[in-house]
């Protein structure tokens, strides 16, 4: 079965600075994978490209069989990619309800967005109770959920999360990785850029280790558990 | 004290213009991280443009009825915010796009280059010297209380004020205002979300363009004259307006915009016409200068 999202040969850079090298991954339809590293791996300069906010020097991006490393970002929501920013990144000078809004911009169906909004409230009740707040007036965790909950809007085929559970307390932090499995359940595939491995390994299919901008390894998250490196340096033995 | 409302009035009228070129200013700063320096003159050509329908139409010639005089003056209007909205998205496409990016003063440069253009080529057309646009608004006084205004100044007020309600109607209760404001705030992240930011900064250059064309439309009328240079000291004034207000509310970009109408007609009228200038930047660089990020602003700029 070929795979939904393809990379291949992976080539980011800012000027003179080489951020990923010839990286390939996969993520095959209903799969969670995750991209471990530390900070600066890479992870994020990969997610990027994808989504088409940075242009990659080289490689290729397919999505569903089709190239989609030429195009603009939104053209890319539009193709079925939601991404999920490193550090939540909500619009705060816009309210709850409105963030949310944003995230279906791309589907001009006005009724049908309503009932995605009425649904993402459900799986979010805090959501619901804040709607008329300004975004930025959320704590963390929050506005973690409001920014997942916004890119659910765009009923995407894939998600990109970078960074999810970055600065958020460890309680939230669980329930952030349930809440991906859930996501996960309702037949949304799911690419992770994360430093938490421990979580991220509870939760992914697949696993690919990134260091300095180069795939080190990958296997499934039972392989990778269990490898020496990766227990040595990424779970703490 | 009759004076001092008197002068109040006329200053919230003149006011209104400022505030709408300024808001101009505001809005594809905010946007787009540029300083349309070519903005003034866009508000210039708005003059010029109910200059040349008026004349054309000989449509001053004779007095015009009440309800004849606001169909011409609508149809100018329509006319200078379409001439100005077009210019504005060649200058957005042109000059200001592929200017764009890393290094900020270029599309500063660009824009800059744009407004000494536009003003030789009116001084090409029209001669240096300000001609006169007839006003085709019938000259009334009205008298409340013992406050004069003119049917010219409220003209200018209203439409101002219509303007900024439907720029304020866009950007709060709109679809592509919401992704405006979106990607005022984060681009990436609107990008991301299915906007065309590309688009939206069309739009952007448009609406202030035509917001422009209005107000340049609005004061030929008032000081029934248009000249080259006009763009210049209004658009310096309405420019400092924005940076006072510091970009963040509509609402605080129109409140500055007044008070300094108020503040000129108040020096104007107790003091000095000669001082007005001096006045209005000595207390506009004085706010700048205690509070740099405006007075309702925030961070950087």
């Amino acid at each position: 079965m070929s795979a939904l999202l393809q990379v291949n040969g992976l080539e980011v850079a800012y000027g003179p600075v080489r951020a990923v090298r010839g990286v390939d991954l996969e993520v095959h339809q209903g799969e969670i994978r995750a991209i471990l590293g530390a900070n600066g791996a890479g992870k994020s300069s990969i997610i990027r490209a994808i989504m088409g906010l940075v242009k990659p020097r080289g490689g290729t991006v397919a999505f569903g069989g089709r190239a989609l490393d030429k195009l603009l970002p939104h053209k890319v929501n539009e193709w079925g990619i939601a991404w999920v920013p490193e550090g939540r990144q909500v619009f705060s000078t816009l309210t709850v309800e409105e963030n949310l809004l944003m995230g279906a911009f791309g589907r001009r169906n006005g009724q049908a967005t309503d009932t995605r909004q009425e649904h993402i409230m459900d799986m979010f009740p805090t959501l619901r109770e804040r709607r008329t707040q300004l975004a930025g007036s959320l704590s963390g965790g929050e506005q973690q959920m409001l920014a997942i909950g916004r890119a659910l809007m765009s009923n995407p085929r894939l998600l990109l999360m970078d960074e999810p559970s970055l600065g958020l307390a460890p309680k939230v932090v669980r329930s952030l990785f349930d809440l991906v499995e859930e996501i996960r359940a309702r037949g949304i595939s799911i690419l992770m850029a994360e430093q938490n491995a421990r979580q991220a390994l509870r939760v992914a299919d697949y696993a690919y280790l990134l260091e300095v901008g180069e795939i080190r390894g990958g296997g499934s998250a039972r392989e990778m558990e269990a490898s020496e490196t990766i227990r040595r340096v990424y779970l703490g033995g | 004290m009759e004076q001092f409302v008197q002068q109040l009035v006329n200053g919230i009228m003149a006011g209104s213009t400022y505030a709408v070129v300024a808001l101009g200013f505001g809005l594809v700063f905010s946007v787009m991280r540029v300083v349309n320096l070519a903005h003034p003159e866009i508000f210039m050509i708005g003059a010029y443009v109910a200059f040349v329908v008026i004349t054309g139409l000989h449509a001053a010639d004779e007095g015009l009825g009440v309800l004849a005089a606001v169909a011409v003056f609508l149809g100018v209007l329509l006319v200078a915010m379409l001439a100005t909205g077009v210019a504005g998205l060649v200058l957005e496409r042109l000059v200001i796009r592929p200017t764009r990016g890393t290094y900020i003063l270029t599309p500063f440069i660009a824009t800059a280059g744009v407004s000494i253009a536009l003003q030789n080529s009116a001084q090409r057309l029209f001669g240096p010297d300000p001609v006169r646009v007839p006003s085709v608004i019938p000259p009334y006084t009205f008298t409340l209380g013992g406050v004069r205004v003119t049917s010219m100044q409220l003209a200018t007020f209203l439409t101002a004020v219509a303007i900024m309600l439907a720029l304020r109607y866009y950007v709060h209760s709109t679809r592509w205002g919401r992704a405006t404001r979106a990607v005022a705030e984060k681009p990436d992240v609107a990008a991301a979300c299915g906007v065309n930011v590309n688009l939206v900064s069309q739009l952007t250059v448009g609406i202030a363009s035509i917001m422009a064309g209005a107000a340049g439309v609005a004061l030929g009328l008032l000081y029934t004259s248009a000249a080259p240079f006009m763009g210049l000291l209004y658009g310096l004034k309405s420019f400092i307006c924005m940076l006072v207000a510091g970009n963040r509310h509509i609402e605080a970009i129109m409140a500055v915009g007044l008070l300094l109408g108020v503040v000129e007609a108040m020096v104007t009228g107790y003091i000095s016409s000669n001082l007005r200038d001096a006045v209005a930047f000595a207390l506009l660089l004085a706010v700048l200068f205690f509070r740099p990020q405006g007075l309702f602003g925030s961070y950087e700029v």
